[in-house]
């Protein structure tokens, strides 16, 4: 019996043994659930890259929205957002009327998403023509103006008094309502 | 003096056969550990991808929501924009219409406009002038039109030869007199016999 398994022989045997059974313990234990854990981590980072991607593409899109919206509306983006001063506006205006001055309502709605004006303006003509012309331009103009009710024409001799009221829109105002 | 013919041999602790299969053993074994070590690794770093992509997912959708608020204001600018100029636009219109309403026989002296009304003061040679070329067109646009009559009076009190006052107050429906304005209207109408 000595001669036919020797010690050696019996040595490897076990450790043979002993190695199997711890390879496969790893395997079950270890190996196995973390391979698992390593194909859907990496499902995951695949899922989340896609959605990366997609999300760039419309944040791309939505990018190319918006600066061909502001290109589009470059004149109403900065007639919202210039500041309105009464005194450069009846420079630019006052050529159409002999007499043009303004005086801001106060008692408004602070809600509201105007600055609202007293507008009275003397022309020195028999006919309101500078009136017209002057509503003419004032879509025009460097500031969102809406004339609004009540509109007052009153004649004198020479000249037509008149008096309106005026709606100055400002993007700060708008955007303290929304 | 020698005693054997054969040379001695080395004994080792190991023999080679078991040392081949040990070293067989270890890299079975270190072939193991390094898989589980690079899944583990590989894991690890799936996992700090997947939170920068869901960080970077974020930062993106909070800069999407930016760029919709930015685009949703700018739609309303806009919006509000061109309610602006067509109201401008059409109240230039309406301005310009009314003007060119009143016949040259007659002459305003003052108009009041409003949302819903249109009050004209002024002077007519006739009450049929005032009547058939001036408030018939107002009766097409306005639901209610009222016009007095009153003789134009001299410094000394008089009443001048032909020529007369008017006031002409024209309401659409949803802005109706208010009971002074009736009144008003129904004594000057009385005055002057017209209404």
């Amino acid at each position: 019996m000595k001669n036919l398994i020797s010690k050696q022989l019996l040595y490897i045997l076990l450790l043979s043994f002993v190695l199997l059974i711890f390879v496969l313990i790893f395997s079950f234990a270890l190996l196995i659930p973390q391979g698992k854990e390593y194909r859907i981590q990496r499902l995951d980072m695949k899922q989340h890259y896609a959605d990366l991607y997609k999300y760039r593409t419309w944040s791309d899109e939505t990018s190319m929205e918006l600066k061909e919206l502001k290109s589009k509306n470059q004149r109403v983006i900065n007639a919202f957002d210039k500041l309105f001063t009464p005194e450069r506006f009846i420079t630019q205006n006052q050529n159409y009327f002999e007499t043009l001055k303004l005086s801001e309502i106060k008692d408004m709605n602070s809600s509201s998403e105007f600055t609202m004006y007293e507008v009275t303006a003397t022309s020195k003509i028999n006919s309101p023509t500078q009136f017209y012309n002057f509503l003419e331009t004032i879509n025009k103009s460097d500031w969102m103006i809406g004339v609004t009710f009540p509109i007052v024409f009153q004649r004198d001799k020479t000249s037509i008094h008149s008096s309106f009221k005026m709606r100055v829109y400002s993007s700060d105002k708008l955007r303290a309502q929304k | 003096m020698q005693y054997s013919f054969t040379k001695p041999r080395k004994k080792y602790l190991v023999s080679s056969e078991v040392r081949l299969v040990l070293i067989f053993f270890s890299m079975t074994l270190f072939v193991l550990f390094s898989t589980y070590f690079i899944l583990l690794y590989k894991t690890y770093s799936f996992e700090s991808t997947t939170l920068s992509y869901q960080h970077n997912i974020q930062d993106i959708n909070q800069s999407l929501y930016d760029l919709n608020q930015e685009i949703m204001f700018i739609s309303i600018e806009k919006e509000k924009a061109e309610e602006v100029v067509t109201k401008n636009t059409i109240l230039h219109e309406s301005i310009k219409n009314l003007f060119d309403l009143v016949p040259n026989r007659i002459v305003l002296s003052r108009a009041e406009m409003e949302k819903n009304s249109l009050i004209l003061y002024g002077i007519t040679p006739n009450k049929e002038v005032c009547q058939f070329m001036l408030h018939a067109p107002l009766r097409s646009i306005f639901h209610k039109t009222y016009s007095s009559f009153y003789p134009i009076e001299n410094s000394s009190g008089k009443a001048t030869s032909g020529w007369l006052n008017f006031v002409s107050k024209n309401y659409l429906n949803d802005n109706t007199p208010t009971a002074y304005d009736e009144t008003l209207t129904t004594d000057n109408a009385q005055m002057t016999g017209d209404r």
